[in-house]
């Protein structure tokens, strides 16, 4: 792939000083090259700025660090992910994740079942770790919780639009 | 659910009967029921069930406050300002009022939702463009209402009442209310029967019906404006709603037979009351619409009492104590042990609450179409038993009473779910 790294902006210091970082975002989003994906490193998850790039056409991708800072890939729809048909919110490295040590099978069980079992799953995993998942639709609700606890995910509808596949890799253990 | 119970209130305060339904207070009382309580519930499930069909954040979240805030005071004013017409003059300004606040609400919350449903992906899903189809006729719905009002009022833009009433009330129930509710609830009820989700032809059908149906009323309001007849577009209308009800029904039977839940729960099992209630209001329709009076209160009564609220009522619960799980126990899952998402709620409560509302509903529409007096007030005492019951159940739901002591967590979430108002990422820091 010819994409460029990621430009990587840290909103921490702008904050600090008691300033609105909005300005340097939409600036540093500006001068990116086509393809480009910026990398956001904020003290909190930025939510609104979600919408305002999803309408600004970028992806989002969040995860909290081990050091609790949110690092934030918002990357051009139409370059890479959708290329491998991931869905919005996917991490961005997935592919490259080692082969899952756990698989669960959570067709027909309803929701907020196949949540549970998921979160319960991950929780027990040592970070890095991945599992994978086959559920009978997105999990919506799930994702924002993965986030959360700085667990990243990848998922996509199988071909036949029938079941939704969900690899979750383990981030810091939290408690 | 205020508005609901208010407007029962006040069709048994002021003696509503089957033949009352052209005066002032009667007409005011229909649209807090129809616009307090329909329009905001349907158009506040949409705000919370769009980003769940687009798989994407709401757009414009922020308008989400003002716009309830503004469609509940155009409401409050047009209820007011029908009054005006029995002679209160000091109504009068909200008369006028009203249609600019409601339009105002209805533009920011179309704005929400369009600007987030419409992508490459999504425009290709027949529910998608079954909502956005309803859009157009909310705008449909406001813009007959409009010209009424200003007929009404006495000013120079006037129509014929008597072209624009059908019109105005079949852009309601059917171009916005039915519309909606059609397009959330193949998504909803895959979702509650563990049915598969895939599309059939029988949507996309349903789709191409609604959306020509939608087209023949638009062209019914140039030729309104144009002081044509409506007449032919009505016989129109009515073929579709036939044949689009039917491929709706048939297409719900298809996720019911493949449904890998063995026991329906009670959400399911009322809705299923509810489209037989919408199957009676349409099979009603083309006496509605050739004879009018009772048999068209009758068509309205079970549209709006019988379809809509019934479907709205029974999975308004299961919603409520769905989300409230998640927002109160989610971030609990694999940390402790989390109570299941039914103990929350109390099926002995609501299940005879939402059959007394059935009941009632169907005897309302037996009274109606048969001018029986005592019956529909009968009815409508039943319809609010049924209503404040429910009413007590979901506010028992948020505060988690059904739990037992131990399982509830130290700080209980605001009564009104937060999320009607912020979607549930923007709830964090600001940025």
């Amino acid at each position: 792939m010819t994409t460029p790294p990621p430009h990587e902006l840290d909103v921490r210091p702008i904050l600090a000083q008691g300033e609105e970082p909005f300005g340097a975002i939409m600036a540093a989003i500006d001068s990116l090259q086509p393809g480009q994906a910026l990398r956001l490193l904020a003290p909190f998850r930025p939510a609104p700025l979600f919408n305002v790039m999803a309408n600004r056409g970028f992806d989002c991708a969040d995860r909290r660090r081990d050091d609790g800072v949110w690092e934030v890939t918002f990357t051009p729809q139409g370059s890479g992910l959708a290329d491998v048909g991931m869905a919005p919110g996917s991490a961005p490295g997935a592919g490259f994740w080692p082969d899952p040590v756990l698989e669960l099978e959570l067709i027909g069980l309803e929701p907020p079942e196949p949540m549970v079992r998921i979160l319960e799953e991950i929780t027990a995993l040592e970070p890095g770790q991945v599992l994978f998942a086959l559920l009978d639709r997105e999990p919506m609700f799930l994702f924002p919780e993965l986030a959360q606890r700085g667990h990243e995910w990848a998922g996509n509808y199988a071909g036949d639009g029938q079941s939704y596949r969900l690899m979750v890799r383990a981030g810091a253990k939290d408690d | 659910m205020m508005a609901l119970v208010l407007s029962l209130l006040l069709a048994l305060a002021t003696g509503i009967g089957p033949e009352d339904f052209d005066r002032p207070e009667a007409l005011a009382i229909v649209h807090l029921f129809a616009l307090g309580w329909l329009a905001q519930v349907m158009l506040g499930a949409l705000v919370q069930f769009v980003p769940v069909l687009a798989a994407r954040p709401l757009a414009f979240s922020r308008l989400a406050l003002p716009a309830l805030l503004t469609s509940s005071f155009g409401t409050l004013a047009l209820a007011g300002g029908f009054l005006s017409l029995d002679g209160y003059d000091i109504a009068r300004p909200f008369f006028l009022l009203g249609p600019v606040a409601l339009g105002l609400s209805f533009a920011m919350l179309a704005v929400m939702i369009l600007s987030t449903l419409i992508t490459r992906q999504t425009l290709r899903l027949p529910e998608v463009r079954m909502v956005i189809v309803a859009l157009a006729g909310l705008a449909g719905l406001w813009l007959s209402g409009a010209a009424m009002v200003s007929t009404l009022t006495g000013s120079r833009l006037a129509v014929d009442i008597s072209q624009a009433l059908p019109l105005h009330m079949l852009f309601g129930i059917g171009g916005f209310l039915t519309f909606a509710a059609c397009g959330v609830s193949y998504k909803l009820f895959a979702m509650f029967l563990l049915a598969p989700e895939a599309a059939s032809w029988q949507r996309r059908a349903v789709f191409a019906l609604a959306a020509l149906m939608a087209g023949l009323m638009m062209t019914g309001l140039v030729m309104l404006a144009g002081a044509g007849s409506v007449a032919p577009l009505l016989i129109g209308v009515c073929g579709i709603s036939l044949a689009g009800c039917a491929l709706y029904l048939d297409d719900v039977r298809r996720l019911w037979r493949a449904r890998r839940r063995p026991t329906p729960e009670l959400n399911m099992s009322c809705s299923r009351v509810a489209l037989a209630f919408l199957a009676l209001s349409v099979l009603l329709l083309p006496f509605a619409i050739w004879q009018g009076g009772a048999l068209a209160r009758a068509s309205v009564f079970a549209a709006l009492v019988g379809w809509l609220s019934t479907l709205t009522l029974a999975q308004m619960i299961r919603i409520t104590a769905f989300l409230t799980w998640i927002q109160i126990f989610a971030p609990l899952i694999g940390r402790r042990k989390v109570p299941v998402v039914q103990s929350l709620t109390h099926p002995r409560r609501a299940g005879p609450a939402l059959t007394i509302w059935s009941l009632s509903a169907g005897i309302g529409t037996l009274s109606l179409a048969t001018g029986f007096h005592a019956g529909f007030r009968l009815a409508l005492c039943g319809l609010l038993i049924a209503a404040t019951q429910i009413l007590c159940e979901l506010v028992a739901i948020r505060c988690l009473s059904h739990l037992a002591p131990p399982e509830r967590p130290a700080r209980l979430p605001p009564l009104i779910l937060p999320s009607l108002m912020n979607p549930p990422h923007s709830a964090e820091n600001q940025i």
